[in-house]
């Protein structure tokens, strides 16, 4: 590694300077007209975003892989003439960032040598420059006006295999990116509008699937032919100068929405983290992903400061991490500004140390963090950015509080084997699209509802899983209690479980790193439930239906010896006589369940959503026998969890009825307050300490064990050496939930939330 | 029999009802294309009130008691919104579903998408507002029963009919009026389904009951529960009306079956429809493109872009080659289904759709929030302070304050300018400028939405006629068509545009569409294809058979689904007619690179992936002679214009311009833009360098200028 850091996108990665290095030969067209009449800017505006539509359309029909049409890990989008954002598609937000870097590494290393013409395409995978892993292929075209760069229109699109030492490109076993699939620094695929024949054959020479590749590749050059030729339609039309003004103004728009709701934010620093297990397949280490957000007047600041150093199957690049992270900002912040999300781009910056799991060098293995690392970056970013808009003085952008998104860590179980056909398949499962959205401050997360980041998120039917793969499932449900437990509940994930059908055998994987450690609540939510893989050995299906008549619908139906299957495993070869149960997290809680109405538990219990074990555990919520519920055993129970949080002594008061800032205190979070830079717990009223620091040391601290914080967390010692705690944080006088944290080895967040 | 004239019997007439939220609308056509119209309006809840009623006000027209012209109707066709509203307002039975144990979230769940299908992208990206939409079968009501299928049709796990009755014991306990059933892979194997459906039946026979695997044939265990807990939500509601209706119009010397639009396009006998109302959901705005098709082959227009402008939305429908388009699912209230049925498209675009400032932008935007019927537009004078594309149309000239919808209605043209003002102020702008805006702006969205729904067919809107029907359409067609390079805009049929639906329900032929999933790969051996497309052909003759529709009266159609291997997406493509050779078999998959490639582009496909069919499907149309309508008698190819106001032009201003009275236009009538031309339904505007003439059945002609294009 040299001593001197270039953020070129060789070893570091590209980071774009704010003045592009373009050679002389190639001109951008920057000229948009001064003003653009109210009108036509409409009317543009709406053809501008039907050209993406367009684009997106061509390439998920031509496509039509189910990674397309089901996990819809592509998206088009229209980019300045610089590579600075228009219109981001509206399919997976994270791969955002990565496009740009992309479009503005090419003009820079590109346009001297071979230079860069009317009727070319480029095409990279390079994730050191703009790409999420190497799987993500970006096709970037320059869109020409007389002579000179008018624009570009892109798009990425998650390729099904590119080459390197394990089918799909992801090798758990990688050393280093010399394992992976090959990195393609941009490179012209399309030459006078021809496809390059050399270029093609040799991308497609390292793939196992070069026929589902090169059709995926017309699917991508497809989408960018028709999105250029409709913007220069609209250019002869209406002229380039007003065509530019449009996309301005569009950018300005967004950039001055973006900044009217920063105005309603104090300056700050919130914090969130995650832990991940497995760097590499056999460890049982915990290895955190830490995220700040700093904002300073019209500046949002990311940091990655404190996570863990690169290695092993964890290591992200920056490209893929700053899409993560920014990705949510467009649903919280932007979310009238139809995906235009240039508008706070241009006001995000981001401190990067390298060398960590979230940016690291070349040539650290990369192409698995997307469905680990990035993943959790994107639930991360959610957390810090609801920590800051907390503090919002505006009520309806504080709607936008959010708990942990549901899936923080893609559960790959992959498959294969030989099919009902007798033909060798390999394959994974998308089952766990159907996510959990977070709670928010006003209402439940949506069971399997998706994720925030993808926003159409569409789950295989059982039936089309069945029709092409050698499975048979006994179940796919929600899974009760899996959504974190709070005054607003997480959504519940789900299980599916099946037994191997028609084949002799099938070969399963799995590569995930959230089955220890779940996502964290928010202000005194719990956390979430994991991912979970268990294969039942001899669980006799067979005879149990033939005794019974009856299926098994749940783990607890099963006979047979349970192995624990850990994040990373490999060969796990069930036969017909096992099942194979399959789980994926729900979202977390948002808020202290002692707050929840009791009639809202009653619902969820009777609907099956939350188990009447815990209502009562976790809510205090005691059921009569006509499943309303008790008020008097409601009170009753209530109260000594209260007096079990504040170690055995009954509160000392009631909650006050006060939300926080009600008196024109600086709200801090959903039961903090700031009066004089000092914490103020709001239930009781009671001052915590200085905002700069130790407040969270005027709070009762109780430590349970993380089986405590969700009945479907399993104890993490089964998979991690390291010691992991469920952390309470509760006002000493009410025994209210103030805050929760997962701690990892005693070291908890500590100032989590600081404004100035 | 129901397949009208031509049987033998003596002629009699042809009569189509359509209902719509204010009016009911009733067209019959005698032996002589002749055709008379009549308006009644809706009576909800019991819409069958004035289905009479406009049935008898029709007859009376034609000098006819109702007996005496209903005992005389060879055809009686029904479109009905009655599901859709049952539907949309959530306002269904009380439904059970009994599904496969370990399978009862597959319609909570809703594949995780439900949460945002539909929603207009404008809304997408706010996740904190998704919302999955209240359950049409509540979780309490969803009973698991032990069985399971396989794939291949094959019982893994035999029913047990004990649990079976137990859950439909407890969903008659609970009380419910309607109960679903689903299995996975009952498609495939229907025999649970069936026994299932058997001891609802004997346990309670007025129960309304459905099985999945009879409305839906494909692999997809979300999308067919969705279908038959829908079906079983409306059933009682709609299959009571359609039952009733059926016995009334009877008793009043109907002789056939009543017959009932439905989605796909065509109708089906009442009986039918009763049983599965799911088809019915969404057919409202299918009468106007069936009404469009049957001019169309009138006209001989082979390509036409149907687009009806009414209040609240803008609905396109598209015909290439004679034939309405069709998709193969449908979103309503965020729930997905397979349904066949005609590819129509809208948008909140209307007459009442509200213009507004953008705080954020400062520009202006229309629609999708409508002014509706109440308090409508502000020129309506009801109270609106919005303002509306309609009060835009009044503050521009175009749209006669004084004799709006045949003087039916005056309009208040003070109150648009100043809701106009509202919005014009902010911007710097003038209320005509605001006006001329926002006309510009529906007008470029409309065009945007029918260029993408033809490209995305990969066909050239260029080449296609565009046919507006719908209060709004007139004002609106030659800008928009002129936007998509279009040259032919048809207003249809003058007055007639105004029952239009009625009349696209009364054109309509009985429609059967049967499917069946069978995965096949490339090479395809005629045998196997000849298989699937006897036994649905087979059905298909004999269920027309028994409608009286042999012979030339049957016309078939085939398709296949068919995909590269490993693609999700599936394009439909036609199949040849009897019985397939090796040759022919082999051919379809170039017909499916061709039809391919001429969706995505060329060098789009790449048949080295391997190519599937995966659904085969059968539409099946008794064909329905519908007299040719009558033409009129040519009259004066120049007309004097009734006036002249001021209407403003873009480019030009405001201009003195001509203004015709529809009546006065006999077939062979010329106009030459600028001029407006008021109808009793609607207002036609033909700007400069665009002419108009009427043709020999009444309808106006648009032909766009040539330098304007």
């Amino acid at each position: 590694m040299s001593e001197e850091i270039v953020w070129d996108g060789r070893t570091y990665p590209y980071i774009p300077p704010a003045e592009l290095r373009i050679a002389p030969g190639l001109t951008l067209h920057d000229e948009a007209d001064a003003t653009i009449d109210p009108v036509t800017h409409e009317v543009l505006r709406h053809a501008l975003w039907n050209v993406n539509t367009e684009h997106g359309n061509t390439i998920m029909k031509i496509s039509g892989s189910p990674i397309c049409a089901y996990g819809h890990d592509f998206n088009p989008c229209i980019l300045d003439e610089k590579g600075d954002f228009v219109f981001f598609g509206p399919f997976l937000q994270y791969l955002s960032a990565a496009v740009g870097n992309a479009v503005k590494w090419t003009l820079e290393n590109r346009s001297d040598n071979p230079g860069i013409a009317d009727g070319d395409m480029w095409l990279s995978n390079d994730p050191w420059i703009g790409a999420t892993h190497q799987s993500d292929v970006v096709v970037m075209a320059p869109v020409f006006h007389e002579g000179r760069v008018f624009c570009w229109v892109a798009n990425t699109l998650h390729q099904w295999d590119l080459g390197g030492t394990a089918p799909g490109g992801f090798n758990p076993f990688a050393q280093d990116v010399f394992w992976e699939s090959p990195c393609i620094p941009p490179v012209k695929i399309l030459e006078g509008d021809v496809i390059r024949r050399d270029i093609e054959e040799m991308y497609l020479r390292s793939s196992r699937m070069p026929d589902l590749v090169r059709l995926d590749l017309r699917a991508e050059i497809t989408g960018c032919r028709i999105a250029r030729d409709r913007i220069l339609e609209m250019i002869g039309r209406y002229g380039a100068g007003t065509v530019k003004a449009t996309m301005r103004k569009l950018q300005d728009d967004s950039e001055a929405a973006f900044l009217r709701r920063m105005d309603t934010i104090p300056d700050g620093t919130w914090t969130e983290e995650g832990w991940m297990e497995v760097a590499m397949p056999g460890d049982r280490g915990l290895y955190r992903n830490r995220l700040t957000l700093t904002k300073k007047g019209s500046t949002l600041t990311f940091s990655n400061e404190g996570s863990a150093p690169q290695g092993g199957t964890l290591s992200g690049t920056f490209a893929g991490w700053k899409g993560a992270v920014v990705s949510m900002l467009a649903s919280q912040m932007l979310f009238d500004q139809m995906f235009v999300i240039e508008g706070a781009l241009r006001h995000c910056e981001f401190e990067v140390v390298p060398g960590t799991i979230t940016c690291a060098t070349r040539p650290a293995a990369v192409s698995g963090s997307p469905a680990l690392t990035l993943l959790q970056s994107i639930g991360l970013g959610g957390l810090v950015i609801s920590k800051m808009l907390a503090t919002s003085s505006d009520e309806a952008l504080r709607s936008e509080v959010q708990s942990c998104m549901g899936v923080l860590s893609f559960p790959i179980n992959a498959i294969q084997g030989v099919d009902q056909r007798g033909a060798p398949f390999s394959s994974f499962l998308l089952d766990p699209v159907g996510a959990a959205l977070s709670a928010y401050s006003w209402r439940d997360g949506q069971d399997t509802g998706g994720w925030p980041w993808d926003l159409q998120s569409t789950m295989p039917n059982v039936e089309e899983t069945e029709l092409f793969y050698p499975m048979l499932f006994l179940w796919r449900k929600e899974l009760p209690d899996s959504g974190g437990a709070g005054r607003w509940r997480g959504g519940n994930g789900a299980e599916l479980a099946f037994v191997p059908h028609r084949t002799d055998g099938i070969n399963l994987f799995t590569i995930t790193s959230e089955v220890a450690v779940p996502g964290p609540g928010i202000f005194g939510g719990y956390p979430s439930s994991t991912n979970s893989f268990v294969l039942v050995h001899d669980a006799g299906v067979a005879e149990q239906i033939a005794r019974t008549g009856r299926m098994p619908g749940a783990l607890s139906e099963l006979e047979g010896e349970l192995d624990m299957v850990p994040a990373k495993s490999f060969d796990r070869r069930p036969t017909p006589a096992d099942v194979w149960v399959f789980g994926w997290a729900g979202s977390s809680g948002y808020g202290d369940p002692l707050r929840r109405e009791p009639s809202r538990v009653a619902d969820d219990v009777a609907a099956g959503r939350v188990t009447a074990d815990w209502a009562e555990k976790a809510y205090g919520v005691v059921l009569a026998a006509d499943g309303q519920p008790d008020e008097d055993a409601t009170a009753a129970r209530r109260l000594a969890i209260r007096t079990e949080r504040l170690g055995g002594t009954p509160p000392a008061r009631e909650e006050r009825g006060d939300e926080a800032g009600a008196d024109g205190a600086q709200r801090l979070t959903e039961y903090l307050d700031v009066i004089d830079g000092q914490v103020r717990s709001v239930p009781s009223g009671r001052m915590l300490g200085p905002v700069a620091g130790g407040y969270k040391d005027g709070l009762t601290r109780r430590d349970l064990p993380l089986t405590e914080a969700n009945p479907n967390v399993r104890d993490p010692s089964i998979h991690t050496d390291n010691a992991v705690v469920f952390r309470q944080l509760i006002d000493p006088e009410t025994g209210t939930l103030v805050a929760t944290e997962i701690v990892v080895d005693g070291e908890g967040l500590q100032h989590d939330s600081t404004i100035r | 029999m129901i397949s009208g004239h031509g049987n033998g019997s003596t002629m009699g007439y042809y009569c189509g009802v359509d209902i719509g939220g204010t009016f009911t609308d009733c067209v019959i056509m005698d032996e002589s294309g002749t055709v008379t119209l009549a308006k009644a309006s809706s009576t909800p809840p019991d819409f069958s009130q004035g289905f009479m009623a406009a049935v008898e006000e029709a007859g009376r027209r034609a000098g006819l008691g109702v007996e005496e012209l209903l005992s005389q109707t060879d055809l009686l066709l029904h479109g009905t919104t009655v599901g859709t509203n049952v539907l949309v307002q959530m306002r269904g039975a009380r439904t059970g579903l009994i599904t496969t144990r370990g399978h009862r979230d597959a319609l909570i769940m809703m594949r995780s998408f439900g949460r945002s299908a539909g929603l207009p992208i404008e809304r997408l990206l706010h996740v904190s507002r998704h919302r999955k939409p209240d359950p049409i079968v509540p979780p309490a009501f969803i009973k698991e029963v032990s069985e399971r299928i396989d794939w291949a049709g094959d019982v893994f796990l035999e029913l047990n009919e004990d649990e079976a009755r137990q859950a439909i014991r407890e969903l008659l306990d609970d009380g419910v009026e309607a109960i679903a059933i689903s299995f996975l892979w009952g498609f495939v194997n229907p025999d649970h389904e069936r026994r299932v459906k058997a001891m609802v039946q004997e346990m309670a026979p007025e129960v309304f009951v459905s099985c999945a695997h009879e409305l839906i044939a494909k692999p997809g265990e979300y999308e067919r529960t969705a279908a038959a807990a829908i079906n079983c939500f409306i059933g009682p509601v709609t299959s009571t009306y359609v039952r009733r209706l059926d016995e009334a119009t009877t008793a009043k010397g109907y002789a056939q079956p009543l017959l009932i639009m439905q989605a796909a396009g065509g109708v089906v006998p009442a009986a039918q429809a009763a049983e599965s109302p799911l088809f019915t959901i969404g057919s409202g705005p299918v009468g106007g493109v069936t009404g469009a098709a049957f001019l169309a082959d009138m006209l001989g227009h082979r390509d036409v872009i149907a687009c009806d402008m009414g209040g609240t939305s803008f609905d396109v429908g598209l015909i290439h080659e004679g034939v309405a388009l069709t998709a193969t699912d449908t979103v309503i209230n965020q729930y997905t289904f397979f349904m066949p049925r005609l590819l129509i498209e809208s948008i909140g675009s209307g007459g009442g759709s509200i213009i507004w400032l953008d705080e954020g932008s400062g520009t202006m935007r229309v629609g999708p929030e409508s002014a509706g019927a109440l308090p409508g537009p502000a020129c309506y004078g009801r109270g609106g302070d919005r303002p509306t594309t309609s009060d835009a149309n009044v503050v521009l000239g175009r749209y006669n304050p004084d004799n709006f919808l045949g003087g039916r209605m005056t309009l208040d043209a003070e109150a648009a300018h100043r809701a106009m003002a509202t919005v014009a102020g902010p911007m710097g702008m003038t209320e005509v400028e605001a006006a001329a805006g926002a006309v510009r702006i529906v007008e470029s969205e409309m065009a945007d939405l029918m260029r993408q729904m033809t490209l995305e067919q990969g066909l050239d809107p260029r080449g296609f006629v565009i046919y507006a029907y719908g209060g709004a359409g007139g004002a609106h067609a030659a800008n928009f068509a002129r936007e998509l390079g279009c040259d032919r805009v048809v207003v249809p049929l003058g007055d007639l545009a105004s029952t239009w639906s009625a009349l696209g329900v009364m054109s309509a032929d009985v429609l059967h569409v049967y499917e069946k999933a069978q995965l096949m790969a490339a090479p395809f051996e005629a045998d196997a294809l000849n298989a699937v497309f006897d036994e649905l052909e087979e059905r298909a003759r004999e269920q027309l058979a028994s409608e009286g529709f042999t012979g030339d009266r049957v016309e078939i159609r085939r398709f296949a689904d068919m995909k590269f291997n490993l693609q999700i997406h599936q394009v439909e493509v036609p199949v040849p007619g009897g019985t397939l050779t090796g040759e022919q078999a082999a051919a379809q998959v170039d017909a499916f690179v061709t039809r391919y490639e001429q969706i995505y582009g060329a060098g789009s496909a790449f048949t080295g992936a391997g190519v599937q069919a995966g659904v085969f499907r059968v539409s099946a149309r008794g064909k329905v002679r519908t007299p040719s309508l009558v033409r009129g008698t040519s009259g004066a190819a120049t007309v004097t214009p009734s006036g002249r106001r001021d209407v403003h032009w873009e480019g030009t201003g405001f201009q003195p311009t001509d203004i015709f009275h529809g009546e006065a236009l006999s077939p062979g009538a010329t106009v030459t833009g600028p001029a407006i031309v008021e109808m009793a339904e609607t207002t036609i505007v033909v700007p400069p360098g665009d002419s108009g003439t009427v043709d020999p059945y009444g309808s106006f002609v648009i032909t766009i200028g040539e330098g304007s294009r």
